[in-house]
């Protein structure tokens, strides 16, 4: 709670909760409060903004700012299906790769290593290819290729607080490895989690977005914002200001996940640094060395078994 | 150490310091780990592009002939394809044939998968070479740029750069690319594709927007590791103490300081292969060429699934060569390794 707390005192993270929060206002209400049916083609083409478009209208006629407010939630509900589905694969199997012993610890890093180097566009268009074109499959491959990031997160964490005293004194006393991880652990994996949840959202965002310009997912008349960044981009000689819409909308809401991973980040650990601004916090390189883990400070690596991909990143 | 290893070498005891053997040992145990990772890891890609083929529903018939397939049809050509084969005994057929170079064919025009893959694998492995020396030339010069003067105009640049990057999908890079420098300037072609065997400097006008888009993001993660590693190496004590000397400071940067910052800018720069060979799908589509992800994308509209399978696999094998020849650097430009140092490889 006492990070919720401090988080709440970082003014870049309330701004950037501010965003978010409208966003998934957008998200469940958009298609409600559109001001036009975001399907319907009126007679003006590319019409440009008015009282009547606010936003104007785009190749076929239809009213950009119903399009965007109407595609938001395919857009989120996409990128957040893929974090869920790397969360659940990543976070278990990072805290049992621990306790697993080595073959299985082994077997457990190759496998992330794997999904590690099959590229994003090319799996889902094989998923595409054999089991079908859809959101849930493109979402679900997107989602499977994410779960490393949790899964050596997890692990780097739940590797570092094994060997601290106070774990082994539970253990010591006769704590059951439930409950060690339920009370000691678990806290601490915590947000770390968030800060990658938030990066990978970001992440599936932009990817979301990348494979309706490959035509992969969602499926052209429904809105999207990456399907109308691309269809706008086709209009530069046009329209050169619409795709500035989409875009617009995609950038800050990365950003302000960007941000609010870097927040999360600064709150955990609980030392509040020199204030930093929002511009700093959006735009410095991503830091992944595991939070509040004392044996990992400054990027120490723990085992002989390599793992230095977590910390060179 | 008790460290399981693959080497046939035995341990020599540590007070030996003869040279050229230890030195020997000491790359070759990592070196071992290595080989050992690669293979597991290739296993295990080509069992899950099997599974992706093993849990599809289309079959030969219905995706050649659509709704008319009649079962018999379907039995037909299941045989014809190996369909009806278990799926173990399957599965090591297609590996068998896979390590010979064999992907099967394609359901619809039964052309070898593998010798579309050698048309189109061209293409991609020129252009994600160009983008990968203009991503290391670019990066490394702008990272150095903007360590030399913190805060000066470089190091503004490459925070934006960073910025615009991080947060828009890769397709728009190319499309601003393709405006500023085809239709508005008009230098170079907006696509199309000519072999670099045929006409050399015809396949750098293609290739070298393409090429750009994929790599302006890698040149700007290896600016920024560049930077940082180069900055924080600037204040140890071995630079200040360089620079107490009388060295300038451009002196001590070239000399002492970046070698050091080369190991992590290699990391960056292994990671980026993914990104290379997946934004080369982005491209593909953008600048009209005829690659590896153009087929891998027309197969998976119309169910071809050999031809995804193989794509799969081949993109897979890519990143894991190029990852390999990222890791084996690390490893023989890690002093502990060449100084045949207490127990080598990477700690």
């Amino acid at each position: 709670m006492t990070t919720v707390r401090n988080l709440l005192r970082i003014p870049s993270a309330r701004v950037a909760l501010v965003i978010l929060g409208a966003v998934v206002f957008l998200a469940i209400f958009g298609e409600r409060l559109a001001p036009h049916d975001p399907l319907h083609q009126f007679p003006d083409v590319l019409a440009n903004p008015s009282g009547h478009y606010l936003l104007g209208t785009d190749y076929v006629g239809r009213d950009v700012l119903s399009r965007l407010m109407a595609g938001t939630r395919l857009s989120v509900i996409g990128a957040l299906e893929a974090v869920a589905v790397g969360l659940v694969l990543g976070v278990p199997t990072g805290l049992a790769s621990v306790w697993m012993g080595r073959a299985g610890e082994w077997v457990s890093l190759r496998i992330s290593d794997t999904l590690m180097i099959l590229p994003f566009t090319v799996f889902a268009i094989a998923v595409a290819g054999t089991l079908g074109n859809g959101l849930h499959q493109a979402m679900i491959a997107v989602g499977v290729l994410t779960s490393p990031g949790f899964f050596r997160i997890t692990r780097a964490v739940a590797l570092g607080l094994r060997t601290t005293q106070y774990v082994e004194a539970a253990e010591l006393m006769g704590a059951s490895r439930w409950w060690t991880l339920r009370t000691h652990i678990w806290t601490k994996i915590l947000p770390n989690v968030a800060v990658a949840g938030a990066h990978a959202m970001g992440t599936a965002l932009l990817i979301v977005a990348s494979l309706s310009f490959l035509g992969l997912g969602i499926v052209p008349p429904t809105p999207t914002w990456g399907g109308m960044l691309s269809a706008d981009l086709g209009f530069l000689e046009q329209q050169a200001w619409a795709p500035i819409f989409p875009g617009v909308l995609l950038m800050l809401t990365v950003g302000a996940l960007n941000i609010l991973a870097d927040c999360i980040r600064e709150a955990s650990t609980g030392q509040v640094r020199r204030r930093r601004s929002l511009w700093t916090r959006a735009t410095t390189r991503r830091d992944n060395t595991p939070i509040g883990v004392p044996a990992l400070a400054g990027g120490v690596v723990v085992t002989e078994e390599e793992d230095q991909r977590v910390y060179a990143a | 150490m008790t460290s399981t290893t693959l080497t046939a070498v035995p341990v020599a005891p540590r007070t030996r310091r003869d040279g050229a053997a230890h030195h020997v040992l000491a790359v070759a145990r990592p070196f071992g780990r290595l080989v050992l990772t690669t293979v597991t890891v290739l296993f295990l890609a080509s069992v899950v592009t099997f599974a992706l083929g093993a849990l599809s529903k289309s079959n030969p018939a219905a995706a050649v002939l659509g709704e008319t397939a009649t079962p018999d049809d379907i039995a037909r050509m299941n045989h014809q394809f190996g369909l009806d084969q278990p799926l173990v005994p399957r599965y090591f057929t297609w590996l068998g044939n896979a390590l010979h170079g064999d992907l099967g064919q394609s359901w619809f025009t039964t052309v070898p998968v593998s010798d579309s893959i050698r048309q189109a694998l061209p293409v991609d492995l020129s252009i994600a070479l160009l983008a990968l020396v203009l991503a290391i030339v670019m990066g490394v010069a702008a990272g150095v740029g903007a360590a030399l003067r913190e805060g000066g105009l470089v190091d503004r640049a490459v925070t934006v750069v960073c910025s615009i990057v991080a947060t828009l999908p890769p397709f728009v890079i190319g499309i601003a690319l393709i405006v500023l420098l085809s239709v508005k300037a008009q230098l170079l072609p907006a696509g199309g594709y000519v072999a670099f065997d045929q006409s050399p400097t015809q396949w750098l006008r293609f290739a070298i927007m393409p090429a750009l888009a994929l790599s302006l993001e890698v040149a700007a993660n290896i600016a920024r590791q560049l930077r940082t590693s180069l900055v924080g190496a600037l204040r140890e004590n071995y630079a200040i103490g360089a620079e107490m000397r009388g060295y300038s400071r451009r002196r001590v940067l070239f000399g002492h300081v970046l070698r050091n910052a080369i190991a992590p800018t290699l990391a960056v720069i292994g990671m980026a292969i993914p990104l290379i060979i997946g934004g080369a799908v982005m491209t593909e589509k953008l600048f009209n060429l005829p690659g590896i992800a153009q087929l891998a994308l027309q197969s998976a509209q119309r169910g071809d699934v050999p031809v995804v399978l193989g794509t799969l696999l081949v993109t897979a094998v890519i990143v894991l060569a190029g990852s390999l020849v990222i890791n084996a650097l690390q490893v023989l430009l890690n002093p502990a390794a060449r100084r045949g140092g207490a127990h080598g490889g990477p700690r």
